[in-house]
């Protein structure tokens, strides 16, 4: 039993020493053209500097040859990717039809949303409501604040919608690359309005796409008893762009 | 006599059809565009034609096509566009049936070629101007009576313009973090590696490199950087390969990561990176540490001993 005791204390010590003793290291690298300094343990900087060499300004040529005889260079595609499926993006159903929408009575209808791109791809999706759900007159459904309190939600945070009695108009979430606050299917928020000037919401985004990526929108209007009726309407903006 | 039967045929025909309406689809919009990113190196006065391919897989569809300025939104790659046009780029199409912001018309199954014309004015200066090529849907005819949410699809393609009279660019790279997220690790971990660098010069950068992992024994493992384009004033997370997969929705990834390297590690081990950025360009680098032991074994070889001591100790007492 004592011995059992010494290794456990022996290992404990040990732990602690290996855990607590980190280093520091300020490592040099020079060579006849350059010389770098004060690069740091998790955090790298410092000048970079030579006699014939400086960083900070100018580096490099652009393909200086065909440069300077005709003025431009074009290179199409990502380097790093060998692109047999292009970037493509398709929505299953252009129209969301809530039918009539009936006071305390949430309608829902959904879309998918699917992204293609070649290996290791990178792409987002961003939506924007061109203006609140309205009708023509010029009555709206309020964006959603969903359940309100604690579950408060904003165009960039999902929170939970569930209850009959908070009205409004927004979405969720579900499927690939989505955020990850659409937790499950009673989280929603409010799309971004362009004309409050509200900036688009990503609604997927990855750095690394295989074949095909598919989402599922879930579009959410309640309204009230005191809501006028009428044929409320809003158009929705999905734009897909790779990346850079 | 034979009206009434030309009737009743007519009626025996009609009626039958009648009984089977005609399946209704939702409207779905498809679109393809590429290539997805044009890098374009020019001197001020010069200009450049660039051809795109427009694909409509899905129903047919008037596009409308619009050039918009961006900007990188955050450190993973994502973009911000601009609402309006700003820059000193100029743009429009060579196409003579085509132009920007005027709406066309495109059949399922059929592309458009688009003839973009790039041209830069005399007298600007140098710098990078980042554009998108927009292919937008119109959104399809609103149903009267029926509380609705209409859709309409935008396809975009990125188009970095570095503009430069003599051909030289101005970069000012910087790595601003390398970590593992952590010190310590159970030697069965993924480790993460995060690996951002900044770009506070005029001009976006190509980094060119690898990642290190030194062990103990001498064990080493090289990790290609993936050459991702860091635009100018910007920073970017960049990501080595191979690198393990992680499930993001078992084990919720609050930090976005450049590299998880899996195996077993015990020990110290030695990270390390050197980034170039093209020809005749000096390295930068950074490094660090990490330990991994393997606390997990450790602790079932622990706990095992202590139910075995128990358990002699209990019979030995019996």
């Amino acid at each position: 039993m004592k011995k059992i005791k010494i290794i456990i204390v022996v290992f404990i010590l040990t732990t602690y020493y290996l855990i607590l003793n980190t280093y520091i290291y300020a490592v040099l690298m020079d060579s006849t053209q350059f010389k770098i300094e004060s690069a740091n343990i998790e955090i790298a900087g410092g000048n970079k500097s030579s006699t014939s060499y400086k960083l900070s300004d100018t580096v490099g040529q652009l393909a200086a040859g065909e440069y300077s005889s005709s003025g431009y260079v074009v290179k199409a595609g990502f380097q790093y990717l060998h692109l047999i499926i292009p970037f493509s993006f398709s929505i299953s159903n252009t129209n969301i039809a809530f039918g009539t929408l009936v006071p305390n009575i949430p309608s829902t209808a959904t879309t998918n949303l699917t992204i293609s791109f070649g290996n290791s791809g990178q792409y987002q999706v961003t939506a924007i409501e061109e203006g609140p759900l309205k009708t023509q007159p010029g009555v709206a459904v309020p964006d959603t604040t969903c359940d309100g309190g604690g579950n408060t939600c904003s165009e960039s945070l999902a929170k939970i919608w569930s209850s009959s009695s908070a009205y409004g108009f927004g979405y969720g979430m579900s499927g690939d690359d989505i955020s990850t606050d659409f937790t499950d299917s009673t989280y929603y928020r409010p799309f971004p309005d362009r004309t409050a000037s509200e900036p688009p919401a990503v609604v997927m985004t990855s750095t690394n796409v295989s074949k095909s990526r598919v989402s599922t929108v879930t579009f959410k209007a309640n309204i009230s008893a005191s809501q006028q009726s009428g044929s409320y309407q809003t158009v929705i903006n999905f734009v897909a762009t790779p990346s850079y | 006599m034979k009206f009434k039967n030309i009737l009743l045929t007519i009626l025996f025909l009609t009626i039958p059809y009648s009984l089977f309406p005609n399946p209704s689809f939702a409207q779905q919009v498809s679109l393809s565009l590429s290539p997805p990113l044009i890098e374009l190196f020019i001197k001020p006065g010069k200009a450049v034609m660039v051809a795109y391919k427009l694909e409509n897989f899905g129903d047919p569809t008037f596009l409308n096509l619009k050039i918009l300025p961006f900007e990188a939104k955050d450190s993973l790659g994502n973009i911000r566009i601009k609402p309006e046009f700003e820059g000193p780029v100029r743009f429009s199409l060579d196409n003579s049936e085509l132009s920007l912001g005027k709406p066309f018309f495109l059949k399922t199954n059929s592309s458009q070629q688009i003839l973009l014309r790039i041209r830069i004015p005399e007298n600007i200066t140098d710098g990078d101007y980042y554009y998108s090529l927009l292919a937008e849907t119109s959104p399809p005819t609103a149903i009267e009576g029926v509380g609705s949410a209409r859709t309409k699809a935008t396809i975009g393609s990125n188009i970095l313009v570095t503009i430069s009279n003599s051909g030289n660019i101005d970069i000012k790279p910087k790595i601003t973090l390398f970590s593992t997220l952590g010190k310590v690790f159970d030697s069965s971990d993924k480790i993460p590696v995060v690996l951002t660098v900044v770009n506070k010069g005029k001009n976006m950068l190509k980094p060119e490199g690898q990642i290190s992992l030194k062990g103990n024994f001498g064990e080493t493992s090289k990790y290609d950087i993936i050459s991702k384009n860091i635009l100018a004033q910007s920073e970017r997370l960049l990501e080595a390969t191979p690198s393990s997969l992680m499930d993001c929705r078992e084990r919720k990834c609050l930090f976005p990561t450049s590299l998880f390297l899996s195996g077993f590690f015990i020990g110290k081990y030695n990270l390390s990176t050197q980034i170039k950025f093209g020809e005749n360009s000096p390295t930068i680098f950074a490094s660090t540490i990490f330990y991994a032991f393997p606390f997990k074994i450790v602790a079932g070889i622990l706990i095992t001993m202590i139910i075995v001591i128990i358990i002699i100790k209990r019979n030995s007492q019996n």
